[in-house]
Parts: structure tokens; C-alpha cells; sequence
């Protein structure tokens, strides 16, 4: 009989040091939700990215919270207006860390601002999620960075292996002169030459000019079959149209990244030059995911149930780097149960181990099914809407890319897929 | 020579916008002595009320006088409301700018609450593209380069054909002595603040025909060329802000044909330093006289 009792009691008394543990670590935790600070310019010129870039935390956190949340606390996103300048952004995060409760979870953080931002936050062991292309963090030693789209280097080498594979043997190469766009042209520049791809023009234009009419100029004077170019809303339009009217209504294809595509930026274009340009003759390139997994319904369908983002969730759910916020929310969520603490010192080491593949694990396509597999005991690999995700030493993803055109009803084809390791090998 | 006759023909045509700018600015400092940074926010107003205006069926030509107006209205409130009682009270000259610096900022925060801080357009309105030897010009920009000369030779013909004009020279050479002549200045001031802001409500809106896409930052992106062309032509020179205009506009079309666009905005710097250092006054500005035309 004594015998008998021995495995339950030791079944009991572990349970009841689990029970305090989760009991110890949560209540570390204020009352109240956790907070998932989204870092991100919310007034100003770049007023829209604050909203697009809250969408992926909406969607994780509504889709948290349905399953109860994370150590018995709901998560809620928290604007942390970053303006988009770093003489602003500095006062702002620095008051948001030391005033918000449960400030555990971070994304956003974007490129205008991230050499402030950064710091700040990784400063405060707060692990948080990035869609900043800076190459200056493919190696970062901040130990709370985590990434999950590909640096600005390799999404320019892929948009020149999209070249390559239309056929397109000379390129117009415009970029507007600001570190989110430029930050393509390195990996342009590597990748033009091995793909036997000529840069007609290679240049930057300034933002928001009355006219590019004279550059226009010369590179219609060179014939270039496709246009590799990024810049804002304003300065597109702009160009577009001075190329429109300077070509006798003609436009080349244009190769642009995938976050060029914001309502702003589609709006804009389409009043200058048409939807049917949009649809027929721009290529999206960026991270490849499938549109066809559950993981990527399940997201989809959780940003057209919340109202906040119901009207931009078509286009939101055709771009990558959103996507790559909502996984990564998960995985810093289910690495918090994980570890049982929503204490960034305590969770950020669990991070990788709930994405990365190792044998006996569970895959888990969403947070609650990870949520569940945890609570059993189960070793979990989260693989979501980018599918399966390993992350370097220095905190980084980059999976394949693909080349997506927007059709109307604001959905987007499929046009093409280039493989990571290509890209990689263009980058040398 | 083609991408030279070419560059020039594309920088008449930003000049002509530029130059409808800085014309009405430099009537407004002429007058006031004021550097007011609040034009560059009135000027977005102005683009904001010509979309207005075209949203409710109104011709866009129509929309741009009627903008102009408006913003020839609300620019004599701002100095009636703001400037004058300030002035009144011994503010300095620097402290007056800053107070335009911050009317500025909030006028630009209003015009977000209003509209939201998206990319707005007026649509495709640049009509059918032009060629007559080497020049390439759309039809929108052929008639704002043509609405841009008539203002000028209008308010050339008002400051020297009419008695207005001479009481605004007066005024603007020396404000105590024309009051005792018998002159109105509030009233000359009123109407030089009006005609400058129907310039800058009017400039506002051939920026966004231009330009095919704007936001509230439209006026201020532009202020500081503005400003500039009003320098280079002489401060208080009308006609200079005209050539100043002119000259920035071709200056940055010229070199971003030939040396890069990324770099345009300093080339047209660099000549306005160089030419304030070889001409202190300006291309039109004179010694004797401070002012309008003098």
C-alpha cells in the first residue's frame, strides 16, 4: 500500500512545485494584461506604418487571449509612438519602459528608428520581434533582437534573381535616398553582375521632388525592360507619372519590395497611373510564404474578425514582414509558458527552442496548439504562417523569397519563388 | 543638346510653381518684415481645399482661384489675429518667427485631425504631353506656367500702374511715413497679406497638380526652394522671386540630368550662396531701397 502511494505523491509534490513556480513567476507579474509594445511611428509623415504594423500584434493577441492567454494574464498591444524620427523616439520608448506595467513583449521597431529604438529596448531584456532590414544587425550581439524577415541586402539580391528570371537583361536601379530603401542597393550591386543583369541607371533619388522629369529622361534614353525602385507613396506616384508622360503613356515593369505595398502607397499609384499597372506590371519581391496553410488562414481570418484591422487585412496578409511579426509574437508567447515567466531575463533563452526542429517534437501551427502540447508536457516546434523558422546565433531568419503581383479584389499571385541559398550564394 | 534644351524646358516648368511661391512670400516680407514660416503650412491648406473643391465638382482651374482666395483670407486673419496684435505688443522679430514656426506645426496637426495624415491625390490631371522642338511639357504644366505669368504681370501692373500698388511700395519702404501721408497701412497690409496668400493658396495647389500626390507636409517640403528663390531674386523683389524661381527650378532639373538627382537640392544651394556672396542683395535687390520694387 505504501509502496502504491509513492509514485502519486511524487506525481503530487511535483505538480505542487509546478503550481508554485507558475504561481512565483506570474506573480512577478503586476495585475493586469502584459503588455506587447508596438514601437512604431504613429503620427507624422510615416503615420501609417504605426497602424500596419499594430495589425500582426492585433491578430496574435486576439487569437491569445481566446485561448486564455499567456501564465493567466491576457496580452494587449500598446501604441509607443516613435514618431518616426530618433530625436523623438528616444523620449518616447524611455518613458514608455519606465511607466507601462507588464512591459514584457516587443515588435516593430522599425529601420527609421531602430539605432535608437534598439538599445533602449534590448537594454530593458525585453526579447522583442523587428521587420528592420539594417543589414548593421545580420550579426547583432543584442541577445533580445529577433528577426524574422530577410535583411534590405538579401531582398535586393532576390529582386535582381527575379530580374534574371523574367529575362530582363538591363535594369533601371532607382531608389529613394533613405536607409529603409538603399539598404537594397548593396545586395543589387552584388547580384547584378553574377546574374549577367546590366544596371542601366543605378541611382537615388530625393523624396518628394516637384519632378524626376530630367532623370526620367535619360533612362528612357536607355531603355531599361524593368524598373528595380522603391521609394514612398509621394515620390512614386510622382515618378511614375513623369515617366508615363515622358514615354507616351508607357511604363516598364516595375520590381519593388513587398512592404512598398501600403494602402497609402496603392492609393497613391493608382490615381497616377492606373490600378491596372498595379495588377499587371509590379512585381512584390519578399519573404516567401504559403497562402494555402492553415496557419496562414487561421491569420487571415483573424484579421478580418477584428475591426481594427478588417479593412486592411487583404492587403496586410499578401506582404511578408507582417506575417513575420504575428509568428514571432507567438513564438515569444510560447516561449514565455515555456519558461513559465513572461520575464524577458528568463524566456528570451526559450525562444529558439520552441521554434527549432528537433526530434520528438510536436509541430504546432498556432499558439493555442502549442499552449496545449506544453501543458502536456510535449516538446513543441512552432512552425506558423512563414512556415518552419531556425534562427542563426545572431537571432535571424531568412527563408526563401518569392515575387507576388497584386491583382485586383486586393489579393495577390503568386508569380515566382527564389530559393534562399541563391540568394545567398549572390551575396557571396 | 537635346537632354540640356530638355532639362531647362522641365525646370521652367517646377520653376513656374516655385516661382508662384516665392512671390507671394517675398510680397508678404516686403510688407510685414516677417519671416513667416506659416506660409508652407498654408500652402498644404491650400492643396487640402483644392481637393475639397474638386470633390464637390468643381474645375480644377476654378478650385485653384477659389483655393487661392481662401487661402488669401485666411492668411489676412493669421495677421490680423496673430501677427499685428503681437506686433503691437513689442514682440522681437525673432520671437515673431517662432510664433509662425509653431502656428505652422499646429496648422499642419489640424489639417491631419481634418483629413488624416494619408497620401492624398487630385488623380491623373497632367492632360496630353506637349513637344515643340526639345521641350516636353504636359498640358497641366503649360497652363499653370501660363496662370503663373499672369499673376506676375498682374501684380507687376498693380505695384506700379495703381494707386494700391504705390500705397504697398510706400508702405513697404517706410511704414511711419506713409501713415502720415495719409495712408491706410492696416488696409495696404490687409490687401498685401490677401494678394500673397490667394499666391501661396494658389502655389499650394499647382505643387499637387504637379506632383500627382501629397500630404499635410506638402508646403513644408517645398517652403525652404521657396524661400531660397525669394533670397537668390532679392527679398522684398517680386520680379526677383520670379527669376529666382526660374532659377532654382532649372538649376536642380539641369544637374539632376547631368550630374546626379540625389544631389539636386544642393546644386541649387550652392547658387544661391554663391550668388548672395558675389551679390549681396540679390539678383534684383537694390541699396538704396529695402523693398517692393524700390
Amino acid at each position: 500500500m505504501r509502496k502504491a502511494l509513492v509514485i502519486p505523491l511524487i506525481a503530487l509534490l511535483s505538480l505542487a512545485a509546478d503550481c508554485a513556480a507558475a504561481s512565483a513567476a506570474s506573480s512577478s507579474l503586476a495585475a493586469g494584461p502584459i503588455t506587447v509594445g508596438v514601437i512604431a511611428p504613429f503620427s507624422g509623415p510615416a503615420a501609417e506604418f504605426g497602424t500596419l504594423l499594430s495589425a500582426p500584434c492585433i491578430a496574435a493577441t486576439d487569437l491569445i487571449n481566446k485561448s486564455g492567454g499567456v501564465l493567466g494574464h491576457k496580452l494587449q498591444c500598446t501604441s509607443v509612438d516613435d514618431t518616426g524620427d530618433p530625436a523623438d523616439a528616444v523620449p518616447n520608448v524611455t518613458r514608455a519602459l519606465a511607466t507601462i506595467s507588464n512591459f514584457d513583449m516587443a515588435e516593430g521597431l522599425e529601420t527609421n528608428t531602430a539605432a535608437t529604438t534598439i538599445p533602449l529596448v534590448n537594454g530593458a531584456h525585453i526579447p522583442f520581434v523587428t521587420a528592420a532590414g539594417l543589414t548593421g544587425y545580420d550579426k547583432t550581439k543584442d541577445k533580445y533582437f529577433w528577426r524574422l524577415t530577410p535583411a534590405d541586402d538579401a531582398n535586393g539580391a532576390a529582386m535582381i534573381a527575379y530580374a534574371k528570371q523574367k529575362g530582363y537583361k538591363k535594369v533601371a536601379v532607382v531608389f529613394e535616398d533613405n536607409s529603409t530603401d538603399t539598404g537594397n542597393v548593396p545586395g543589387i550591386n552584388k547580384a547584378a553582375p553574377k546574374e549577367g543583369v546590366k544596371l542601366a541607371v543605378n541611382t537615388t533619388i530625393p523624396a518628394d521632388a516637384t519632378s524626376y522629369s530630367s532623370l526620367v529622361a535619360t533612362l528612357i534614353a536607355d531603355h531599361p525592360q524593368a524598373l528595380v525602385f522603391d521609394a514612398d507613396p509621394q515620390t512614386t506616384a510622382t515618378f511614375l507619372s513623369n515617366y508615363s508622360q515622358l514615354n507616351n503613356g508607357k511604363l516598364p515593369t516595375l520590381i519593388t519590395a513587398t512592404d512598398s505595398l501600403t494602402p497609402d502607397w496603392y492609393s497613391a499609384v493608382a490615381k497616377a497611373v492606373g490600378q491596372s499597372y498595379i495588377f499587371h506590371h509590379v512585381a512584390l519581391v519578399g519573404s516567401y510564404f504559403s497562402q494555402s496553410t492553415p496557419a496562414f488562414t487561421v491569420y487571415k481570418n483573424a484579421l478580418l474578425a477584428d475591426s481594427k484591422t478588417h479593412g486592411i487585412a487583404n492587403t496586410l496578409s499578401s506582404v511578408g514582414p507582417p506575417a513575420s511579426i504575428y509568428d514571432g509574437l507567438n513564438i515569444l508567447a510560447l516561449a514565455m509558458v515555456m519558461a513559465k515567466s513572461a520575464r524577458g531575463s528568463v524566456y528570451n533563452s526559450d525562444v529558439t527552442k520552441v521554434a527549432k526542429h528537433q526530434a520528438g517534437a510536436e509541430v504546432v501551427d498556432s499558439f493555442a496548439a502549442g499552449e496545449r502540447a506544453l501543458a502536456k508536457g510535449k516538446k513543441i516546434q512552432y512552425v506558423g504562417v512563414l512556415g518552419a523558422v531556425t534562427f542563426n546565433k545572431y537571432h535571424n531568419f531568412a527563408g526563401a523569397f518569392a515575387a507576388d503581383v497584386f491583382t485586383g479584389k486586393s489579393t495577390s499571385r503568386r508569380s515566382t519563388l527564389i530559393s534562399a541559398s541563391e540568394v545567398s550564394k549572390l551575396l557571396g | 543638346m537635346h537632354l540640356l534644351i530638355e532639362s531647362i524646358g522641365f525646370g521652367v516648368a517646377s520653376g513656374a510653381v516655385l516661382s508662384l511661391g516665392a512671390v507671394g512670400f517675398t510680397l508678404q516680407f516686403g510688407i510685414s518684415n516677417l519671416l513667416n514660416v506659416t506660409y508652407g503650412a498654408l500652402m498644404s491648406l491650400g492643396a487640402f481645399l483644392g481637393l475639397f473643391l474638386l470633390g464637390h465638382g468643381l474645375n480644377i482651374w476654378l478650385a485653384m482661384v477659389l483655393g487661392g482666395l481662401m487661402i488669401g483670407a485666411s492668411s489676412v486673419a493669421f495677421s490680423r489675429g496673430l501677427i499685428s496684435p503681437l506686433t503691437r505688443r513689442g514682440l522681437r522679430p525673432f520671437s515673431l518667427v517662432i510664433v509662425s514656426v509653431s502656428a505652422g506645426i499646429v496648422l499642419e496637426y489640424l489639417i491631419v485631425v481634418v483629413a488624416g495624415p494619408a497620401t492624398q491625390s487630385y488623380g491623373n490631371l497632367s492632360g496630353a504631353t506637349l513637344r515643340f522642338w526639345d521641350f516636353t511639357l504636359t498640358s497641366s504644366q503649360v497652363i499653370i506656367l501660363v496662370i503663373a505669368v499672369a499673376l506676375m504681370l498682374g501684380l507687376h501692373l498693380l505695384l506700379t500702374r495703381t494707386q494700391l500698388g504705390r500705397a504697398m511700395r510706400a508702405t513697404s519702404s517706410n511704414r511711419t511715413l506713409a501713415q502720415s501721408c495719409g495712408i491706410a497701412t492696416s488696409r495696404v497690409s490687409d490687401l498685401a497679406w490677401l494678394i500673397s496668400g490667394t499666391f501661396c493658396g494658389m502655389a499650394g495647389i499647382a505643387l499637387a497638380i504637379t506632383t500627382e500626390s501629397f500630404d499635410f507636409t506638402l508646403g513644408s517640403l517645398f517652403l525652404i526652394p521657396m524661400i531660397a528663390a525669394a533670397v537668390l531674386g532679392g527679398v522684398g523683389q517680386p520680379y526677383g522671386a520670379m527669376v529666382g524661381g526660374l532659377v532654382v527650378g532649372i538649376a536642380t532639373e539641369v544637374s539632376a540630368a547631368y550630374w546626379s538627382p540625389a544631389y539636386e537640392s544642393v546644386i541649387a544651394f550652392a547658387i544661391l550662396i554663391l550668388m548672395l556672396l558675389v551679390r549681396p542683395r540679390g539678383l534684383f535687390g537694390s541699396g538704396s531701397a529695402r523693398r517692393l520694387l524700390a
